[in-house]
């Protein structure tokens, strides 16, 4: 009950979480796999196509223009390593199955815990109920079709023994407790899944497909004499095991611990506006929130979004191009195809400034008569999908990331942000800064505490006037309504005049 | 569905197969979501679910699953898959159970007449609040209007002999609207949320509140970086509140990583502040008669005229710590270990009106909106995004948007110099209006 409380509380509101995953290293060789011994792991979710074609024929028997039916069976490892002890271990297994119909702008939905006949089939009678329009659809027959997946896995996580992952934490422990004696705590958080989904729509699309997804989390405890900093840092990817060998959770921890160590020196940081060099990675956030979300299109369908009308108008600087790429291999914001059924690609949203596309999902790509560019996702089989961000980022520019700074004269270096959110109307987005420097005379000098930046995305886009050469990525979870993993990117950046919430008064 | 016996039955299998202690929390609810656009249903969600959380303790060794599969072979994989979980871990003898088998008091958790309300009614309100706020002079758009109601029944059981259940409901509905005034947009969004159906407030209030909101914004202009007066309105009371709750979790106290940690028993904010944790409210949307592993609920001041009187506590931590449970376990959900948290958690009434606050303040802002994530609860250092009304001479002259505030906890809860007699208990997390003498704010 308190999830639909915190909903109505949140109509308009999107948060985003997040931390930076930086550089790749080779990893030590790997040992050698030790099989599951448990049953039913590696069992395939299994329905018939009768089943699908029939509930999809009940959705639609009052009318409307679309439906389709959504089974999911998610697997989820979950193991919590704090304070020196493997503290706790939670295994999931849900399943279950959604349905939707379209009619007109309108959508009824409906879903059950339960993979029978008679469930599902009730699932289809209550969502077709929203049909009141009178236009009938004759469903096309179901045809399996097999896709190009962006997602390859070396390690399959259904064979690796749950022993494999404590090991991999506790070398993550090790790395941070032994990075420097005020170190006080780590806290490490290993998660996996696999989720199986079965997609089926009147339009005769019939998919299966089954992803794993690893997300892995650092925190890190430094204490000093008068203050403490807690310090993360984050792994993620669509990839079994073998993502520790890309990245390894050393390199995670010692650069958690970095973070809070560094920060226990922070000062107060300045208040009012200044320009802000923000380094790569995952400070691509910043466009997530203030440019990604006013462009998913159900804000632009319903007339209501910060971009409405500006579709070929020049929106930002020439520098500025921005693309959402829900098919970079392996990536934490990757699938093979939306949840929909929609095959993920390359989008360029703003490029050299003019804006040229928004994120769509079926419904909204129906109602602005636009292209489906493979953004509609859900959570889980609890919620119908809606337009999303899969992997955003600003495209690579010129500018040497040193150039930038030293060409800075004073100013704030944001090294990394915790997350952020925005207002979809009205463009309004704050930030949350984890660790900052300030920059005097073009040199990146004393960390100051974290700071908050505000601003507005039309406002923002135009006053971009550096980008550097050196684009990089980092995992995060992005909340609206329902949660997504994304990753967001950037090359380093300089945006002139963004007002900082720092506790100290300048001149 | 026979639920109590799926989960005495999952305990007595655990148990079978060699868990020293088990524990079944099973959750069955139902769900209902309507949103209303320009008129027209935009979307209706409606659909039951279940799903159980299994936890195990063997040899001090602790391990959890989930499920919403009750067929046979699929409970009996849960308890291996925990059982098997477990045996990997660290070994803690604080992993308990508890065994109180008391419940507390608390009238209004369920309202047995929401299923009975047509939901053509249901309906209506959302169109209703969402035309009355269109209505408003200034209003331009709709960002969408909301109905939900979701009941269920939380059944708790565990291998000492606890078995208890409780039944609780909730519903509320809400609107966005959008002003434009040339290129300006101001938003603004207001909701009602109750345990009961008939105590949901007029259409006509929640419709002219979210205009109001929306309109209050519109024309604003810069203030200078300064430092001034911060009245929170208590629609962002969460920024303050946010960061406390965290710092006064028992686990967290224990890690070394709380701002309060080493308080206990001194001064952490003015002579005002009385702050309360009640899980036994009447109504209340945070009550319970007991906690998400069963332990018994209670009222408890937390901190008094501005003194830190005590922690939040799980049965774990509280073992740790060599305490008692104080009833604060909550869950995620079926599918997550209890944690630590609060109930109905309020900072007590003051006896200023609000607006006598604001007409004592010489220069300063009423802030009604904060961003952020509110007060770092490891070091209470705070800074967020802000937007408000400016105050000059006692009076409210301009809106202004696009401004930070920034302290820290210490500087900020010290700081409250006035309190507002405007409590509402019907939120689960809140205050009355509060002044903080001066805060640093971020502006041109």
């Amino acid at each position: 009950m308190n999830d639909f409380l915190r909903e109505l509380k949140t109509l308009d509101r999107r948060k985003f979480l997040s931390l930076s995953l930086k550089g790749s290293l080779a990893l030590a060789a790997t040992p050698a796999l030790v099989r599951s011994l448990l049953a039913g792991e590696a069992q395939s979710l299994q329905l018939p196509d009768s089943l699908l074609k029939k509930a999809i024929a009940t959705a639609l028997k009052r009318g409307g223009d679309f439906a389709d039916v959504y089974v999911e069976n998610r697997i989820t490892r979950s193991i919590l390593l704090e304070e020196g002890k493997f503290k706790s271990a939670v295994f999931g297994l849900i399943r279950g199955a959604g349905v939707r119909v379209i009619d007109g702008d309108k959508t009824g939905y409906a879903y059950t815990d339960e993979l029978t006949e008679e469930k599902i089939l009730r699932a289809g009678e209550v969502a077709s109920y929203i049909a009141t329009s009178g236009k009938k659809v004759q469903p096309t027959d179901l045809k399996e079709q097999k896709r190009p997946s962006y997602i390859t896995v070396k390690i399959p996580l259904e064979q690796v023994a749950d022993s494999r992952r404590l090991e991999i934490m506790k070398r993550a422990e090790e790395a941070a407790l032994s990075y420097d004696p005020r170190i006080k705590m780590a806290s490490i958080d290993y998660y996996d899944e696999i989720r199986e989904r079965i997609i089926a729509t009147s339009e005769g699309v019939l998919l299966r497909s089954s992803l794993p997804l690893i997300f892995f989390i650092v925190q890190t405890l430094a204490v000093g004499n008068n203050t403490s900093h807690m310090g993360r840092e984050r792994l993620s990817q669509h990839a079994g095991l073998e993502m520790f060998e890309l990245f390894p959770p050393e390199k995670a921890a010692r650069e958690a611990a970095r973070e809070s160590v560094a920060m226990l020196e922070a000062r107060e940081a300045p208040a009012g506006k200044m320009d802000v060099v923000i380094q790569n990675g995952w400070g691509g956030v910043l466009v997530h929130e203030a440019v990604g979300h006013p462009l998913e299109a159900d804000n632009i369908a319903r007339g209501t979004g910060a971009f409405v009308g500006k579709l070929g108008q020049k929106v930002a600087a020439d520098i500025f191009t921005m693309v959402d790429d829900g098919s970079l291999p392996n990536f934490r914001g990757t699938t093979d195809f939306d949840d929909e059924g929609t095959q993920m690609k390359r989008n360029v949203l703003i490029e050299n400034g003019v804006l040229v596309k928004y994120m769509t999902d079926i419904l909204s790509a129906r109602q602005l008569k636009m292209e489906r560019t493979g953004n509609g996702r859900r959570e889980s089989f609890r919620y119908y999908p809606i337009p999303r961000m899969t992997n955003t980022f600003i495209e690579k520019g010129k500018d040497k990331p040193e150039d930038i700074i030293a060409s800075t004269k004073n100013g704030l270096y944001v090294q990394s942000l915790s997350g952020g959110s925005v207002n979809p109307t009205t463009g309004v987005f704050n930030f949350t800064c984890r660790e900052v420097y300030l920059i005097e005379n073009g040199k990146k000098t004393v960390p100051v505490k974290g700071a908050t930046l505000i601003g507005s995305c039309l406002d923002i886009i135009t006053k971009i006037d550096a980008v550097g050469d050196d684009l990089d990525f980092g995992p995060g979870i992005c909340g609206k309504g329902q949660s997504a993993e994304v990753t967001a990117g950037q090359p380093t950046v300089r945006i002139r005049g963004i007002t900082v919430g720092g506790t100290r008064q300048r001149g | 569905m026979d639920y109590r016996a799926i989960a005495e039955e999952v305990i007595k299998i655990s148990r079978k197969k060699g868990a020293d202690l088990a524990e079944a929390y099973l959750a069955t609810g139902r769900e209902l979501s309507i949103q209303v656009r320009n008129g027209e249903i935009e979307s209706i969600q409606e659909a039951s679910s279940y799903g159980l959380g299994l936890r195990v303790i063997t040899g001090h060794k602790l391990g959890f699953a989930f499920v919403n599969d009750f067929r046979p072979q699929s409970l009996e994989e849960t308890v291996d898959r925990a059982l098997n979980f477990a045996r990997i871990l660290t070994a803690d003898e604080n992993n308990v159970l508890p065994d109180d088998p008391g419940v507390s008091e608390v009238r209004g958790l369920y309202d047995p007449e929401l299923t009975k309300v047509p939901m053509e009614k249901k309906i209506a309100l959302a169109r209703e609040v969402e035309a009355l706020a269109l209505k408003v002079k200034g209003i331009t758009r709709s960002a969408g209007a909301r109905y939900g109601e979701s009941e269920g029944e939380i059944i708790l059981a565990n291998s000492l002999g606890l078995l208890k259940s409780y039944k609780s409901s909730g519903c509320g509905f809400g609107v966005g609207v959008v002003a434009e005034k040339g290129e300006q947009k101001s938003s603004g969004y207001e909701s009602c949320q109750r345990r009961f159906f008939s105590d949901l407030k007029p259409a006509a209030e929640v419709a002219g509140r979210a205009a109001e909101k929306a309109l209050r914004m519109l024309d604003p202009l810069p203030v200078k970086t300064q430092r001034a007066a911060v009245i929170f309105d208590p629609d962002v009371a969460y920024a303050i509140l946010g960061g406390i709750i965290q710092a006064i979790n028992g686990e967290r106290v224990l890690q070394e990583a709380s701002f309060l940690g080493k308080k206990l028993g001194q001064k952490i904010a003015s002579e005002l502040i009385t702050i309360v944790d009640d899980g036994t409210l009447e109504k209340g949307l945070a009550s319970a008669p007991f906690d998400e592993e069963g332990v018994p609920t209670q009222k408890r001041v937390i901190v008094e005229n501005g003194v830190l009187k005590g922690f939040l506590y799980n049965t774990y931590a509280a073992r740790r710590a060599g305490l008692k449970s104080t009833g604060n376990a909550t869950r995620g959900g079926f599918n997550s270990l209890p944690g630590i948290g609060p109930h109905n958690f309020y900072i007590l009434a003051g006896k200023a009106k609000p607006e006598e606050i604001i007409a004592a303040t010489e220069r300063g802002v009423l802030v009604n909106e904060v961003t952020g994530y509110g007060i770092n609860p490891v070091n209470g250092n705070f800074s967020g995004g802000a937007a408000g009304l400016w105050i000059e001479n006692g009076k409210i002259i301009h809106p202004v948007k696009g401004i930070t505030i920034a302290g820290t906890a210490d500087e900020m809860l010290n700081g409250i110099d006035m309190l507002g007699n405007d409590l509402d208990l019907n939120r689960s997390r809140t205050a009355p209006t509060l002044r903080i003498g001066s805060l640093q704010i971020g502006g041109e």
